[in-house]
């Protein structure tokens, strides 16, 4: 068997309504556990109260929140895989069916920046970037659909040799600049090092990263231990009315580059919505969240 | 989960005054209810030309909440509504505040310091809701009133609905200028270089 445009395009379609409706089973445990710590008042009942809110909108089968976000999608394709599809214009075709038929409807987020019309549809949507896992015999698809409030605080700046004191201020100061604005608790993902482009797509990537998942590599883990403690002690907490718990995670990923070191930071918001699956040469899809 | 105390709406000045920072309440009664940049600033130029709008605000409880809404039978109905971020609509909302005397507001992520200044001289608070709880503050939707500006697209439209017990939503701007967001930017901007300090001891092991 060989993987299609048509499982390629229910396969899009599927992840972006499994986001809208599904609070991930690691971020819900590590909300559960925020609000066993917490020793605000006000911060406990809020995670409470988003616990209970992901628990409606599984049970209801609706979504999460009103933001649908704009359709974003990572590709990974196994260089073993056996494919023979348009993967580009099939995400797209998932889309537009799943803007016709998903239920409650989507609202029009997709904004044209140059007039801020918005429509379900426009230039570039959805928004897909694509890399090969070698040796494996599977497309794996990601599915992160993002919204205003969450990703209007993403940033990143360049340094000449930073030192790791300089990368870390920076990356407090963009946590404080968010402050209460991006639903928190968020996960944080930060890139550093590589080019312009790269080191944002390394810290989206890292947003996406299992929550309580250590980085192999120590110092970095350390980094993020040091970045966890520091963000959760400014205070702002559960959607910034103050508390202990201002981020679930801080994932950091690096990459060599010239001197000139690129930091970028972008958050997930509470909901944390992330789909994941696997399309086998031989057609079966496995979901892995 | 938790009960809260629950305000009937229209809420009055006196009770306004009386909510503390923290305080988390629900609200039974009439909102207005927008998220849209376009609708904040044709409420404006209504302001500007003496016009009318076609839902009343005045004292009214006026929150930033985006909703699908679309024709029923017999009127029109909200499938779902949910929080948008206030701070985009910092730059309008003094004088929104005060021509009305906007008795509440709220959405999610605050106002900033010229807002409270506004909530204050009218004896307004903001209210902060759950962002990712469109399934709770939708069940609390008994009836929509009115949908006005149909025009736009659905989330940017004005809104008048009843609803019984919604939120609960957690009092961060209070009728005398206090503000959460204010004190907490404050005290993360105290602790900065202490925290940093702390980064570095850190990493210096």
């Amino acid at each position: 068997m060989t993987i299609k445009d048509a499982d390629i395009q229910k396969l899009s379609e599927d992840l972006y309504s499994w986001a809208l409706r599904k609070v991930p089973e690691d971020t819900k445990r590590a909300l559960a556990n925020a609000r066993e710590k917490e020793s605000s008042e006000t911060a406990r009942r809020t995670l409470n109260m988003m616990l209970t809110s992901a628990q409606r909108a599984e049970d209801g089968d609706t979504f999460v929140c009103s933001d649908s976000g704009v359709p974003v999608y990572f590709v990974r394709i196994g260089t073993k895989a056996d494919w023979n599809a348009n993967i580009k214009s099939a995400i797209r075709a998932g889309f537009d069916h799943l803007v016709e038929t998903i239920q409650p409807p989507l609202l029009k987020h997709v904004t044209n920046p140059m007039t801020n019309e918005r429509s379900y549809a426009g230039r570039h949507m959805p928004i897909i970037t694509y890399d090969l896992i070698e040796d494996a015999d599977y497309i794996e698809i990601v599915c992160s659909p993002k919204a205003l409030g969450s990703g209007r605080w993403a940033a990143m700046e360049l340094f000449t040799f930073p030192t790791l004191e300089t990368i870390e201020t920076y990356i407090l100061d963009v946590a404080i600049k968010a402050g209460a604005q991006h639903c928190p608790p968020v996960v944080m993902g930060v890139g550093i090092g590589g080019t312009f482009d790269f080191s944002t797509k390394m810290a989206k990537e890292q947003t996406l990263r299992e929550i309580g998942s250590v980085n192999p590599d120590p110092q970095v883990a350390e980094m993020e231990k040091r970045l966890f403690e520091a963000v959760n002690a400014l205070g702002y907490g559960p959607m910034g009315t103050g508390g202990d718990t201002t981020v679930l995670g801080v994932h950091v990923d690096f990459a060599a580059g010239h001197g000139f070191t690129p930091v970028a930071v972008a958050f997930n918001c509470w909901i944390n919505r992330r789909t994941r699956a696997r399309i086998y040469s031989d057609g079966h899809v496995e979901r892995l969240e | 989960m938790d009960t809260f105390p629950n305000i009937q709406l229209p809420m009055s000045r006196e009770t306004a005054e009386s909510l503390k920072l923290g305080d988390m309440i629900t609200l039974t009664g009439p909102i207005k209810a927008t998220a849209g940049m376009p609708t904040h600033q044709r409420i404006l130029d209504f302001i500007d030309e003496g016009k009318q709008i076609p839902i009343d605000l005045v004292e009214a409880a006026f929150f930033h909440l985006g909703s699908y809404s679309r024709d029923a039978e017999g009127g029109m109905e909200v499938l779902y509504m949910n929080p948008t971020t206030s701070t985009r609509f910092n730059h309008m909302m003094p004088k929104i505040i005060r021509h009305f005397r906007l008795r509440c507001v709220g959405g999610k992520g605050g106002l900033n310091t010229a807002c409270a200044e506004a909530l204050k001289e009218v004896g307004g608070v903001y209210l902060s809701f759950l962002g990712g709880g469109a399934p709770l503050h939708s069940k609390a939707i008994q009836k929509i009133e009115q949908v006005a500006w149909t025009d736009l697209v659905s989330h940017y439209r004005l809104v008048a609905m009843d609803v019984a017990e919604l939120g609960p939503l957690t009092v961060a701007i209070d009728a005398h200028g206090n503000s959460l967001y204010d004190n907490l930017d404050r005290s993360a901007q105290e602790r900065r270089d202490q925290i940093i300090e702390k980064m570095n001891q850190t990493r210096a092991r």
